[in-house]
């Protein structure tokens, strides 16, 4: 990772962040724990976006939260930041069932009493190949928008509480141009992430003021295992690695943002392909 | 043992709450608030989002951010025969548990000194009754998250009042944080965030403390009448108790906040900050000495949450109140309407 990705262009050029939280970045001071002391949960944290974010984290000395469904999967990653020397709560669940949903964030709390950044990243397209809107099953949509929308507000709902007690809190919501185009075949994850960016501006509204940060990211076209079971003949050497997203969402955690909506090339001063 | 059962009526069974104001077709926030005016011994009748209306700059809302647990555990005996157990005081590797049946009613169930219970696979042995609270069984775990147990295998804790299950969500507070409470910190429940942002906008503060709460009953009229008092685990930091001390008027939002920061104050009424375990029990013979006002849920005069709000309120004033919240319909326990003591 290149500190100098740290650095947005289009941040400089005035999104708003002052230049306190500008020089806090600036290559000198990258790894020098911008994280330490905020706990961070991740939902998806197992692999792909999720993953990444969760190393760059505990690169920057954040206590983490992780889920995931897959539990070698998640635990193979936890450890992976333990030996950042954080401390990790690794908690298998589907964001999807309340159950699981509230032992997620009762673990969480019991663990670190507080949630200083949630990341809403868990995600699916259903199944693939990704069918036309005319042919999808009815119960496939419904969980797509249950993960992908659904999920997100309950999570947010049960952590933004204490975020608003102590006046401080960022919940960032992975987004994606899906949000705002209509590819074919992308139906029910299309729809659930243009809902998650107008739950994102709703929530940012009613926080203003609060000390509370909602807002939604897109990450872009990533190389995972998601982007390759959807589209599979997409050339992955096209496409950004995870690992070279994340910081983006480090500096979100770390200063905040100005916007209910980011792409995360704003954030970054380039993402290698 | 308090003897208020010979001085209010039974509680018209109609006026338990069992379900919650948003399942009624109301907000949270819209739940009746009867104020009890200790100055002027007078009854008003308001609603809960009214709140701010009595209510000055300076005051300090304390709110406990205790988080309910699922915390009706289903365990199975070796002979098969489902329970569930109630963790009423939780230490590491062991338990002060309600043994009950696994629906309603949920009467007590005997268990045997020395006999293993699971919990899913984890074995629970039992190691005799506590003995100033017998129907407590003290219960030693496995070496296990306690907590994980309870998510996995629990459900809220319910009473015959309550016909149906309903979510937890149903009994958390728009603020619970931590989890620990075996039963809900009701008081807060009708905050909204939406309130509670209007009420700091008008000057009055915000603090928390927690306070994880054990079981109020014990599922025995007879026994739950003598009023038999345990510990619970309190936190007051150091910033509640700067902003309580520094506070024109202190408002505690429920008993459990009450207990909490009484437990950590003074003689002289200062707040100090404290984590520990309270014994403390507010009466009329041990009054408050850092809380000027009160919000509360209303609960039927047999329990010992009256024993504490007769600290508060004089004797005839709080009948006269009782009267005229049974005389409006107002509703009872976790699910039901408000009262503010000023």
């Amino acid at each position: 990772m290149s500190p100098q990705r740290l650095i947005g262009r289009k941040t400089e050029a005035g999104t708003g962040l002052g230049p306190d939280a500008l020089r806090a970045l600036q290559p000198d001071h990258v790894n020098m724990d911008h994280l330490h002391g905020k706990v961070a949960l991740i939902t998806g944290a197992s692999k792909g976006l999720g993953r990444a974010i969760a190393l760059a984290f505990a690169r920057e000395g954040a206590a983490l939260a992780l889920c995931a469904r897959g539990e070698p999967a998640l635990q193979a990653v936890a450890s992976e930041c333990r030996l950042l020397g954080v401390e990790v709560l690794a908690v298998p669940a589907d964001v999807a069932d309340p159950a699981d949903r509230e032992r997620l964030v009762s673990l969480t709390l019991a663990r670190f009493a507080r949630v200083d950044v949630l990341v809403n990243n868990a995600s699916t397209v259903g199944p693939t190949p990704l069918p036309l809107l005319v042919d999808t099953d009815p119960q496939a949509f419904e969980d797509v928008v249950r993960v992908n929308l659904t999920a997100p507000f309950l999570l947010t709902r049960s952590v933004v509480g204490a975020m608003l007690l102590r006046g401080s809190g960022i919940v960032i919501n992975v987004s994606s141009d899906a949000a705002v185009n209509g590819y074919p075949g992308w139906g029910g994850y299309s729809a659930s992430k243009a809902g998650l960016d107008g739950l994102t501006r709703v929530w940012a509204a009613e926080l203003a003021g609060s000390g509370v940060t909602v807002v939604s990211v897109d990450p872009g076209d990533m190389d995972t295992e998601m982007h390759r079971a959807a589209l599979p003949d997409d050339d992955p050497a096209a496409l950004a690695q995870p690992e070279h997203v994340a910081p983006a969402f480090v500096r979100l955690a770390a200063v905040g943002a100005s916007a209910a909506r980011l792409e995360a090339s704003e954030l970054l001063e380039e993402v290698p392909r | 043992m308090i003897a208020v059962e010979t001085e209010f009526p039974l509680l018209p069974p109609a006026l338990r709450a069992s379900r919650p104001a948003e399942r009624r077709g109301i907000r949270r926030d819209q739940v009746k608030l009867l104020v009890i005016d200790r100055k002027a011994e007078a009854v008003h009748h308001s609603r809960f989002d009214r709140l701010g209306d009595l209510l000055s700059p300076g005051d300090l809302l304390v709110v406990n951010t205790s988080r309910v647990m699922p915390a009706g555990v289903r365990a199975v005996r070796a002979s098969g025969q489902a329970i569930q157990l109630r963790p009423c005081v939780r230490r590491a590797g062991s338990w002060d548990a309600l043994s009950v049946q696994p629906g309603p009613p949920f009467e007590n169930v005997a268990l045997a000194q020395g006999e293993t219970l699971r919990i899913g696979e984890t074995v629970v042995t039992v190691v005799a009754r506590r003995p100033d609270i017998p129907l407590l069984w003290r219960l030693r775990l496995e070496p296990v998250d306690d907590l994980e147990l309870i998510l996995r295998y629990g459900e809220p804790i319910r009473y015959s009042y309550v016909p149906e299950p309903l979510p937890l969500d149903s009994y958390q507070t728009v603020y619970a944080s931590r989890p620990g409470s075996a039963e809900a910190p009701s008081a807060g429940r009708p905050f909204s965030w939406e309130l509670l942002a209007a009420l700091r906008s008008r000057g009055v503060g915000l603090a928390e403390v927690v306070l994880h709460t054990g079981l109020s009953s014990f599922q025995d009229d007879a026994f739950d009448a003598q009023h038999h008092l345990f510990e619970e685990w309190f936190e007051v930091s150091p910033e509640t108790a700067r902003a309580v001390n520094s506070a024109e008027r202190v408002v505690a939002v429920g008993t459990t906040v009450v207990r909490a920061l009484e437990s950590a104050a003074t003689w002289e009424g200062r707040i100090m900050p404290a984590q520990d375990w309270t014994q403390l029990r507010i009466g009329p013979e041990r009054p408050p000495r850092a809380i000027d006002m009160l919000i509360t849920g209303l609960h039927e005069p047999q329990a010992s949450h009256f024993d504490l709000l007769r600290a508060f309120v004089p004797g005839p004033l709080l009948r006269r109140a009782y009267a005229e919240a049974v005389e409006r319909d107002y509703l009872w326990h976790e699910f039901g309407d408000s009262a503010l003591i000023i």
